[in-house]
């Protein structure tokens, strides 16, 4: 009955925006994605100086922490936990939404993902790393850093596995390594194609080792899948297990703001919360500078959007149900202390945690905000800002004023902290921009593949259109 | 045992590729392979392929890591420097969750990760005889791929049969080339 001219539209009339845009050849998408690569972009030299520059400040903060002791850092009793694990928290939260995008939309089927989760698996990598240098420094020593894997020492002692720092060692260094192994096992096909259109023999000798001799076949690509398939599927609660982990630091202790059930969820939620935050403030300026407009469409980057928007509504509630366990339980302690966030001198970062985390992603109620793209990358930053706060509000002002009035204290950050900081964020550029100009941002052969499950689906919404 | 070699044609969409993997299956051809750019949906099938081993190596690297890491906990925190902590179990259960949950992962990601690589592809492997041919540059890219090992004296015999159903710039690669 329907006229074949509607069928295509009759595909998913709820789709409004394509997934790829246009009908293009493998070739076509091929030398799109690998364009970047081949023929490098004018300003990547200009931002990589500018990530080499910021770089140097870690170089100097480390240099000065490692000369001079951790004293050098803002950290006193009692917050004798501040700036480095606000950092670290927040760099592995950032990582976060990598392996959400890779493991747990691939498991899900969501096609949406195979645009972005090169990119995001690239951050989580990359994020990971930084999150990293933070609990080394602050073990003060970090040339003795091998103490914390159970190794036979001299002592005859072992670690304690009764401890959350302990946990967390082995959640971190086995997410580092999982996402690694899959990002890389992701990339294979991508750097045979590399190697397969490189103009030069370096390149292609280059591309080549990376690509471990892989070529297409089918009794490779039949393990090959399953493997990929396998991966996500133990990414999927590894990456719940590591902000769980590292919510265990906080909430297997007894201390009043940090001793609750709810940590291990609310960290997770805001964990996604701020690394989705972080791929679009990456992505979007990313996919107008190396022309990935056909594969990361609009579609994307709203579909994004309503993940911050339910990921920020779920951290609402757990603000929300923080406050009301703190006066439903009736713990002077704890109620002292969340009434200490709202009105303490740290209350302009609480209220601006609040702002950013709680009321900025409710404009993505509305459809015109989840396309704008200005606005998605200003609340994506705001939501980064915001996230950094919570960590600092969580952290520092569960310490600053201890169960003893005589033993309040006030945090400040000094230079050194600053510097390591900004510095992390620098090296996380610099990589990423590296890994922009040696590694294709979009994983080729997943388009590839999605591009012919999509001219299927025509073809059989067209075939069905003509005998209905 | 005699020189090997590897039989290459393109074809121009799946449909053709596995009409002539059909067409080779029954007349007796093994050692078939495809080649593509992207996994092709149902080429097990059609290949005849058996079960994948990937999800036993799989279990096997959890199941090794679930017992190390149990191993491991009892034996350095309770036998060989008993660790007191106030009092607590030497052996507390919840305690060793996490870490034995980790190590699960971590094994197991490993395994599937060498054991596929290394032991069921023989990687790194940066030169197959298929490389030498020019034209199969486009199996990564965008081009549809059949090839057939088979010893070198019948390698002109495949050609001719791969050149009957189809195939275009028909190649053949030498082992030792």
């Amino acid at each position: 009955m329907t006229p074949p001219a509607t069928a295509a539209a009759r595909i998913d009339p709820l789709e409004p925006a394509p997934l790829i845009v246009g009908h293009p050849t493998d070739r076509v998408l091929n030398d799109e994605i690998f364009d970047p690569i081949w023929n490098p972009r004018r300003g990547w030299k200009y931002l990589f100086l500018l990530a080499l520059g910021g770089t140097g400040l870690l170089v100097v903060g480390v240099t000065v922490t490692l000369a001079r002791g951790i004293g050098v850092w803002g950290n006193n009793i009692p917050v004798a936990w501040a700036y480095d694990i606000i950092n670290f928290v927040w760099w592995i939260g950032i990582g976060h939404a990598g392996t959400l995008i890779s493991a747990i939309l691939l498991l899900f089927q969501q096609k949406w993902r195979t645009s972005i989760n090169r990119a995001a698996e690239a951050m989580t990598i990359f994020a990971v790393m930084q999150a990293g240098l933070f609990p080394l420094l602050h073990t003060g020593r970090p040339w003795f850093a091998f103490w914390l894997f159970p190794y036979p020492s001299t002592l005859g002692a072992w670690p304690n596995f009764k401890s959350p720092l302990v946990w967390d060692v082995f959640a971190v260094s086995t997410y580092f390594t999982v996402s690694l192994l899959f990002w890389y096992l992701g990339l294979i096909p991508d750097l045979a194609a590399l190697r397969d259109t490189a103009k030069t023999k370096l390149r292609a000798m280059a591309y080549g080792i990376f690509a471990l001799g892989w070529h297409g076949s089918a009794r490779h690509w039949q393990h090959y899948r399953i493997a990929y398939l396998l991966l996500a599927a133990l990414g999927t609660p590894l990456v719940l297990s590591v902000h769980t982990i590292v919510s265990f630091d906080f909430a297997v202790s007894q201390l009043p703001g940090w001793h609750t059930t709810i940590f291990p969820p609310y960290f997770v939620a805001g964990a996604v919360f701020s690394g989705f935050a972080m791929v679009m403030t990456i992505l979007i300026p990313v996919r107008k500078l190396l022309g990935l407009e056909r594969v990361i469409t609009p579609r994307h980057l709203e579909n994004m959007n309503k993940v911050m928007l339910a990921t920020g509504m779920m951290v609402a509630y757990g603000y929300l149900m923080e406050h009301f366990i703190a006066w439903y339980g009736g713990n002077p302690n704890e109620a002292f202390v969340f009434a200490n966030r709202r009105d303490g001198p740290y209350r302009g970062i609480y209220f601006m945690m609040l702002f950013c985390n709680v009321v900025v992603p409710q404009f993505f109620w509305w459809k015109r905000a989840r396309n704008s793209i200005w606005w998605m990358w200003i609340a994506a930053v705001l939501i980064n800002v915001g996230m950094w706060s919570e960590r600092f509000i969580i952290i520092v002002t569960s310490l600053h004023r201890d169960f003893l009035p005589s033993s309040w204290g006030m945090y400040a950050p000094t230079w050194v902290d600053w510097s390591i900081f900004v510095g992390t964020i620098s090296f996380f550029g610099l990589l990423f921009l590296l890994f922009l100009r040696y590694v294709p941002a979009v994983a080729a052969m997943e388009v590839k593949e999605l591009n012919h499950e999509l001219a299927h689906e025509r073809a059989r919404a067209a075939g069905q259109g003509a005998h209905p | 045992m005699s020189a090997r070699s590897f039989v290459l044609g393109r074809f121009p969409s799946q449909e053709a590729l596995y009409a002539a993997v059909r067409a080779l299956r029954q007349a007796g051809r093994e050692s078939i392979d495809l080649h593509s750019p992207y996994p092709l949906p149902g080429s097990d099938e059609v290949l005849g392929l058996k079960r994948s081993k990937v999800p036993l190596i799989a279990l096997v690297g959890a199941l090794t890591g679930i017992a190390t890491a149990v191993a491991m906990q009892v034996w350095m925190n309770a036998v060989d420097y008993p660790l007191n902590v106030g009092n607590r179990g030497l052996v507390p259960y919840p305690a060793l969750v996490p870490v034995t949950f980790e190590l699960a992962v971590l094994f197991s990601a490993l395994s599937i990760f060498f054991g596929m690589l290394g032991g069921l592809f023989g990687f790194p492997r940066p030169h197959h005889p298929v490389f030498e041919v020019d034209a199969f540059r486009s199996a990564s890219v965008d081009a549809l791929w059949l090839s057939v090992e088979t010893p070198s004296a019948q390698a002109e015999g495949v050609a001719e049969e791969l050149r009957r159903i189809g195939a275009a710039d028909v190649a053949i690669a030498p082992e030792d080339a």
